[in-house]
């Protein structure tokens, strides 16, 4: 049997506030390749990941932008050329009337992209992650915060990054390999 | 706090009790009627109602419009909650976001049922048929069909992306417990969530602006409904203060339903602890101010209506409060607006005996203002005769009981097999709480 490579080192913490000072002396440091867990959001580690949320806004926005042009153009098209029909000798493009849909269509494709684009965004669905092989990861759902620095960050040696771990007085340092 | 949110999950994982399974076979039983009066309706067509002119909406829009009442208040309640990151949403959020899930489903099957022919309820849609048909955009009935479809779509994603990370908890509790097929099951659905620290800030940022988008959405799916209403030109529907009256009146239902759920779902899961006397209170208090609001809304109703100068609208109104309608009509001021008007009183709010009855009162209140609106407001019309009155017949009286069941067996399913409380926020709020306590 051969050995796994490591995929990285990880470093767990009985609170979030640990957690989120060994994000920050890791970014410090210089690492790039670096995820964090907790068992519920932790704004301010996400700040010092460097994570910014309005990536979601703008798909929310130009879903709703599209959903909203798809759904007046139709209406236009279709009561103006496809299929017009004289009611009462009122305009044919009766734009008002028009607006309902377009309101629905527009909310329906916003909320939609901004739950799926978050999704995209976060990579999810994704049922493998190396993280999954981490010793008691399952307590992360729960009450564990982990700081994860991945093997393909440049400045992993094993050494001394678990020394770099050590130093930054988490529960357990252990390291992270395929079953 | 490792085993603060223990009795939640174990509530989802461990074995039915023999109530649970009485109520599963109550419920069962109930939408097997459901279907034998929805086959009914496939196979022998909407005859089997008892609808006719001029009551060509008999108890089926009136389940509708009430069933998407209850859903909208209920999420109306839910994405407020969110919004205002208020302390109550932890406890009550989930409960109302599956009550507005299970009452969006009932009411949809309604409109597509009422049709006659309901396998062409495509023909809704725009695509190029050989018909050569494409819908009218101008229609308020196509605007219900967009209505009610936004609606369904975004509360089920609503939900379930709020449900994903305690999905993740579920798996992991039950990978501990050695119960694979759960665990792959709940996995499946958690979509590998991981807890990454990014994941959530993108998690966290997509509801509360889906919590946002989703409350014009809301309104706007129940002033549809009125506004089908108010297109007609029947004497008491024809108004412009119908699509607020419906909304405003609709709240008691959704409240109503919500907090009896909670009161029976924090007994019957001993969730005491995660919605505790000062949630109900809160809740309780809440149903009374919609009472409140409904009753001023009663009360504008009666004032506008006979200030009318159009002697047909007057004489309409004057049939349905005092004439034929007045039991339907006082009943629904009775048990939406004025029975919540107990809950001011703090004996009344935390008593679970008092509490669940006026919850449910209440939405049926609101279902005898609907029959007031649908059926009696067609006791007059500009014609001097109007035809024969509406009865409702056994296959409706099925559906409606049906629809009933159907709603209590998916939140019977959804106690049972996913965590009824937010298990993460509720670890958010404790870590919070704790970390104040220890600041002073």
């Amino acid at each position: 049997m051969t050995q796994h490579p490591a995929f990285g080192l990880m470093a767990e913490f009985d609170d979030p506030e640990p957690m989120t000072a060994a994000v920050r002396a890791a970014r410090e440091a210089g690492w790039r390749r670096l995820e964090a867990y907790s068992p519920f959001p932790v704004p301010e580690a996400a700040e010092a990941l460097g994570v910014s949320a309005a990536p979601i806004g703008f798909i929310a926005l130009g879903a709703g932008a599209v959903g909203a042009a798809l759904a007046a153009g139709t209406a236009w098209y279709v009561s103006v050329h496809v299929y017009p029909v004289n009611v009462g000798g009122r305009p044919l493009n009766a734009w008002p009337a028009f607006m309902p849909t377009t309101y629905l269509v527009a909310i329906l494709w916003a909320c939609a992209a901004a739950l799926l684009g978050m999704l995209a965004l976060n990579g999810l669905p994704r049922l493998h992650h190396p993280a999954f092989f981490a010793r008691g990861f399952h307590r992360v759902s729960e009450d564990r915060f982990c700081l994860f620095l991945s093997a393909e960050d440049p400045l992993y040696d094993t050494d001394g990054t678990v020394q770099f771990l050590r130093g930054l007085s988490p529960l357990r340092v252990s390291e992270v390999r395929g079953a | 706090m490792s085993d603060d949110t223990v009795p939640v999950a174990e509530a989802a994982l461990r074995p039915g009790a023999w109530g649970f399974r009485l109520a599963m076979a109550g419920a069962g039983a109930g939408v097997v009627v459901l279907a034998a009066s929805v086959a009914a309706v496939l196979v022998r067509g909407v005859g089997v109602w008892g609808n006719n002119i001029p009551h060509v909406w008999g108890f089926d829009l009136i389940a509708y419009a009430w069933w998407i009442g209850i859903a909208n208040a209920a999420s109306l309640f839910a994405a407020v909650l969110v919004l205002r990151r208020h302390g109550l949403r932890t406890a009550v959020n989930r409960f109302a976001e599956a009550a507005a899930l299970a009452a969006i489903l009932a009411a949809a099957a309604y409109p597509i049922l009422h049709l006659g022919r309901p396998w062409l309820f495509l023909w809704t849609l725009p695509y190029p048929a050989y018909t050569g048909l494409w819908p009218q955009f101008g229609s308020p009935l196509v605007w219900d069909f967009w209505g009610i479809m936004s609606h369904v779509v975004v509360t089920s994603l609503f939900w379930f992306i709020g449900l994903i990370p305690d999905l993740a908890s579920m798996r992991d509790r039950a990978a501990r417990h050695g119960r694979v097929r759960a665990a792959r099951a709940y996995g499946l659905f958690a979509l590998g969530w991981r807890g990454s620290v990014a994941h959530w800030h993108r998690h966290q940022a997509a509801y509360r602006l889906v919590a946002a988008l989703v409350l014009p959405l809301l309104l706007w799916a129940q002033t549809v409904v009125a506004l089908e209403f108010a297109t007609t030109l029947v004497p008491a529907w024809h108004q412009a203060r119908l699509p607020l009256h419906v909304v405003v009146t609709g709240l008691p239902s959704g409240l109503g339903v919500v907090l009896a759920l909670a009161a029976v779902l924090r007994q019957a899961l001993s969730l005491e602890r995660y919605v505790d006397e000062r949630d109900m209170d809160l809740l309780a208090r809440l149903l009374a101010s919609a009472g409140l609001a409904a009753g001023m809304a009663y009360a504008h109703e009666l004032l506008v209506g006979f200030l009318e100068e159009d002697y047909t609208t007057r004489d309409a109104l004057t049939a349905r409060v005092f004439g034929g309608g007045a039991p339907a009509y006082w009943g629904a001021v009775l048990l939406s607006a004025a029975l919540p008007q107990l809950l001011w009183l703090r004996a009344f709010r935390t008593r679970t005996l008092i509490v669940v009855p006026i919850g449910v009162l209440a939405a049926a209140g609101v279902w005898l203002d609907r029959w007031s609106i649908v059926v009696d407001g067609l006791l007059r019309d500009h014609m001097p005769a109007v035809g024969p009155g509406y009865a409702p017949s056994v296959a409706e009286w099925g559906l409606l009981g049906g629809s009933v069941a159907l709603f209590a067996l998916v939140l019977l399913l959804f106690g049972r097999l996913v965590p009824a409380v937010s298990m993460f926020e509720t670890r958010h709020e404790e870590s919070e709480s704790e970390a104040e306590r220890e600041e002073r």
